[in-house]
């Protein structure tokens, strides 16, 4: 989990922000209750709109309270109560986090890997017993991209396959109606491989110096002598036809759910929200984007 | 059965204006043209077909159903149509075959036969583009797609399958949610000439013109 996916704040009205926030608490707590207090630290909020869109295909109102937690012990928050939604999300979010933490470890020998993997191990273990299915799926997936990222592949789409297929797993997982599934699954592959191909876009910097894989390095043919600026710039407009091409055909697929409730938030993040993070990653601007802080 | 009104996203008794209106919307979000490409294209037609039937009962309800502009004629029209062009296309069983494969969905045959050609010319080059379309390979399928209309610029197939991969990076990325007016600045006249003149030099490069004075 990346904490990519996110609403345009601003352009929420507040009731909307608030019922997003409270998804997003609803999923802490959900891990807090799993794998401990401190394994909240990684909370994303890519969990948060899996929680959001799984539970706005039930028909029944959302439940929450207000309540105070000791994040925030000041000001009650309003927080969606534990359904199975915002339950499911918070164990995915532990499983990815978990795999992330030994994958940094393993390529870097990062110190968080050892200490997170300590934390999320109990939590890990439990959700592992859950969806022997399922985490079966997402190991498989794992072991390809690990094998690809040896071989250094050179093209975009293949090296973001297995996540995407990853994600596809994750999102159309627990729907039961057959087109509902498939629906949801390429809403999935495709948030998977605009998230795998956005990382690798904000990671070139980090990777070249380290000398990582990264496989936009690769399929543009970075050259030595050439500046990170001068090769952003040359890749800029191939990445974001790629990246916004993506997020079209998830968009497509995101328009032949069965919403029940909670539509204009996700609209905010499937039209707005996604393509504003897009251009801020890549850096791109326009006259309309001059004024995009917060006010 | 769903209720109609709830099919078109209307509340009871809405007034026919605004039936025609949810209507048009909606045939345009579900058009076939729209998930041409798009392994989602059976989900696409069954929600139209729904949309349509919501439709006729409304219209039929309030009494002049038979002057209705009727979406399911356009459409056979339509089909019609792109019989007759890609009837010259190229006029080879193969080349339907994997088409139609691609179409119903059924990518590792469509993979396999693919492999299995030892020609590959312009058609090859645009099935496989469409193909990895279909899998979400899309850096592939435009390289692909782009390599078919170089070797055979004449073909509107072709053309019009690179066409569409454009225009739906356009659609997506200007959508009006994004662009409507907020706290972002709505783009302003010399945004929207030089968009146009963008639109004209685009299309006259592909033979065609969308102002005819410039």
């Amino acid at each position: 989990m990346f904490g990519y996916i996110a609403p345009d704040k601003p352009d929420l009205k507040i009731w909307e922000f608030e019922v997003f926030r409270g998804y997003y608490c609803g999923v802490c707590k959900a891990i807090a209750k799993q794998a401990g207090h401190i394994g909240r630290i990684c909370l994303s909020y890519d969990a948060a709109f899996l929680a959001l869109l799984l539970d706005s295909l039930k028909s029944d109102p959302i439940k929450g309270k207000l309540k105070r937690c000791f994040v925030h012990p000041v000001q009650k928050r309003f927080m969606v109560e534990k359904n199975s939604a915002v339950e499911f999300a918070s164990d995915i979010n532990i499983i990815l986090s978990y795999y992330n933490l030994k994958d940094k470890w393993q390529d870097e020998k990062n110190l968080t890997g050892p200490i997170g993997l300590v934390i999320l191990r109990k939590g890990f273990k439990r959700i592992k017993r859950k969806y022997p299915a399922l985490i079966n799926e997402i190991e498989k997936e794992l072991s390809f991209l690990q094998k690809l990222e040896q071989k250094k592949t050179g093209f975009m789409d293949k090296a973001s396959e297995p996540f995407a297929r990853l994600m596809q797993n994750v999102f159309s997982f627990t729907e039961n109606d057959e087109k509902q599934k498939k629906a949801l699954g390429w809403i999935g592959y495709n948030l998977g491989k605009w998230i795998y191909l956005l990382d690798a876009f904000d990671d070139l910097e980090d990777n070249i110096k380290s000398g990582a894989y990264n496989p936009l390095l690769i399929q543009f043919q970075y050259k030595h002598e050439e500046s990170i600026q001068d090769f952003k710039d040359r890749i800029r407009e191939k990445t974001d036809f790629n990246l916004v091409f993506t997020l079209s055909e998830m968009e497509k697929a995101f328009s032949l759910l069965d919403i029940k409730k909670n539509k204009s938030i996700l609209e905010n993040i499937v039209y707005r929200g996604l393509l504003l993070k897009t251009r801020n990653v890549l850096k791109i601007e326009d006259r309309s984007s001059q004024n995009e802080k917060p006010l | 059965m769903k209720n109609p009104y709830e099919v078109l996203g209307l509340k009871e008794g809405a007034s026919i204006e605004e039936i025609k209106k949810a209507y048009r919307e909606l045939v345009k979000k579900y058009h076939p043209d729209r998930y041409r490409d798009n392994p989602l294209s059976d989900l696409a037609e069954e929600k139209l077909r729904e949309i349509n039937e919501a439709y006729d009962i409304l219209i039929k309800s309030a009494g002049n159903g038979r002057q209705q502009y009727s979406y399911q004629q356009q459409r056979q029209q339509q089909r019609h149509n792109t019989g007759a062009r890609t009837g010259y296309a190229n006029d080879n069983s193969m080349f339907y075959q994997i088409k139609m494969m691609i179409q119903n969905g059924n990518y590792v045959q469509a993979q396999q036969l693919l492999d299995s050609m030892q020609v590959r010319d312009s058609s090859w080059y645009y099935l496989q583009g469409l193909l990895f379309l279909r899998r979400g390979w899309y850096d592939r399928a435009g390289v692909l797609l782009r390599r078919a209309v170089e070797m055979e610029p004449g073909n509107m197939e072709y053309r019009e399958a690179l066409n569409r991969l454009n225009n739906q990076y356009t659609g997506y990325r200007y959508n009006p949610y994004f662009y409507r007016q907020s706290y972002h600045q709505s783009p302003d006249m010399c945004q929207f000439c030089t968009t146009l003149w963008c639109a004209d030099s685009l299309c006259e490069c592909f033979g065609g013109d969308l102002i005819g004075c410039c």
